[in-house]
């Protein structure tokens, strides 16, 4: 259960904390009533204008985040808080524990998976000051929840970002596409440093990267996901790394069902080797669509289509096709 | 002794409760069994999870029971089976190696080198294009990085 505590529990009392709301987010959102709370363990009831105390700072907690990759599907996630630092008036996330098990189905392919604090806690210290990562820190409450408190990044997410970019795919690719694949191999670099160091990201997809508004900087976000491999530790992040980079080839999916509803007539000359192997909806062979993307490019997507016969086993391979691929394009 | 063919005859089945690691102790059953100078290894890796798994220090010290257990039957029933078949005692061994395992097949050929053992077995599982490609195959990345020692892969 939840504690709530008292004021005389805790370092702060109420006026103090009252005088910090209204210095950091004005006199019209101090809330008439607010808990404070030192227990995390039942995140529900850790709700909007409470103040979680988490360490030796006070936090004013504010909406739910979202699962936002879908758009209209997006999911509440209960456990993960915007907050404002009251001690210095910055937006955080607050991610509580949140233990989940269960299996997952990518593919027809059946893995287990679980949520781990303790995993993003970790990376979260090995990836300090890194400018590819999110940067926050850990801490226990005073039940021993790892919490999480990580830096707000203001941005869109990189596969947001890169839709608008350009006119035309043609344009697109010539004028935009090769920085965007320079910020693609840092990333890839990220993972690498990640992976050389044993860990893995563990859940790898396009809208866990956010491009920061200030800066441009693209940095991988939740790194709490993890899952039990099998032969290869790293294959599933290689996956996810894989998808990433046909989209922004793409400058977004390129499905059959587009191509059918356009009355395209590469719908006739694709076969089932051009498509993704996992996603057999989405055309990897991006060549037969955009005649202009390169051999060298092209053959890294293939990696990931049902044509492959020999799939990326680290990200060294792949980031060294990456390389020889980018040499081959107009440099920006 | 020629060294070389001394580590030849230490023969290293790796082994799990799959169909696959049964056809791969039957092989060898039958090709090797009642010939002389032969010495089986036979080797259960059990990758541990990494410690984010576990809740608590007690979920993770019964699932090390469980799995050590589970383990070391397999390769008991497996051992008994040999040495029902004709090998000598004292040339079947069992090895149950829980470690962390960034690859199963890069242990397997820690424990080939470590066992100086100059032939590897394995089953393969007949696993689709799609798991291989997120999960990756044991038995490939055997046969593609398997060094000094020979290597049989059982279908």
């Amino acid at each position: 259960m939840q504690q709530i505590v008292s004021r005389e529990k805790v370092q702060f009392n109420r006026d103090e904390l009252t005088n910090k709301i209204e210095h950091w987010l004005g006199p019209e959102r101090v809330p008439k009533q607010f808990n404070i709370i030192t227990d995390t363990t039942d995140f529900f009831r850790v709700d909007y204008d409470d103040i979680v105390i988490l360490g030796d700072k006070p936090y004013l907690v504010r909406n739910n985040e979202r699962e936002g990759r879908f758009g209209i599907d997006e999911q509440q996630k209960f456990w993960v808080k915007r907050a404002r630092d009251l001690s210095d008036g910055s937006v955080k996330i607050i991610k509580l524990v949140f233990h989940e098990r269960f299996e997952a189905k990518v593919g027809g392919i059946v893995f287990e998976c679980f949520r781990s604090p303790k995993k993003e806690a970790r990376i979260l210290d090995l990836t300090k000051g890194h400018p590819r990562f999110m940067q926050g820190f850990s801490l226990n409450d005073s039940s021993n929840n790892i919490i999480r408190i990580v830096d707000y990044i203001k941005g869109k997410t990189l596969a947001d970002a890169i839709l608008t970019c350009g006119g035309d795919h043609e344009d697109y690719f010539y004028n935009h596409f090769p920085s965007i694949l320079d910020e693609y191999i840092e990333l890839a670099e990220a993972i690498r440093f990640l992976h050389q160091r044993g860990e893995k990201h563990g859940d790898i997809r396009r809208d866990h990267i956010i491009k920061e508004k200030e800066t441009g900087n693209s940095r991988w976000i939740d790194f709490d996901f993890n899952y039990l491999h099998k032969e290869n530790m790293f294959s599933y992040d290689l996956f996810g790394l894989g998808n990433i980079l046909v989209y922004l080839v793409g400058r977004g999916d390129v499905t059959f069902q587009q191509l059918l509803q356009a009355d395209s007539p590469l719908v006739g000359k694709l076969t089932s080797n051009d498509m993704n192997i996992i996603f057999n909806n989405r055309v990897v062979n991006l060549q037969k669509v955009y005649p202009y993307v390169p051999d060298e490019l092209n053959l890294i997507l293939l990696h990931f289509s049902m044509y492959a016969e020999v799939f990326y086993e680290n990200t060294e391979q792949l980031l060294h096709d990456l390389r020889e691929a980018r040499d081959r394009l107009h440099r920006s | 002794m020629d060294s070389k063919i001394t580590n030849k005859r230490n023969i290293l089945i790796a082994v799990d409760e799959s169909e696959n690691a049964a056809r791969s102790v039957s092989y060898v059953r039958d090709l090797l069994a009642g010939l002389p100078g032969f010495h089986i290894a036979l080797i259960s890796i059990i990758p541990e999870p990494s410690e984010d798994y576990f809740m608590s220090e007690s979920e993770r010290t019964a699932w090390i029971e469980d799995k050590n257990a589970s383990a070391r039957s397999i390769l008991e029933g497996y051992r008994k089976l040999l040495i029902e078949a004709g090998f000598g005692d004292e040339d079947v061994t069992v090895h149950a190696v829980m470690k962390e395992c960034t690859s199963i097949a890069e242990c397997i050929l820690k424990e080939q080198e470590k066992l100086a053992c100059g032939t590897v077995v394995i089953g393969r599982r007949g696993i689709s294009k799609k798991e291989e490609f997120i999960f990756g195959s044991t038995s490939n990345r055997i046969l593609h990085t398997a060094r000094d020692c020979a290597v049989w892969v059982i279908e």
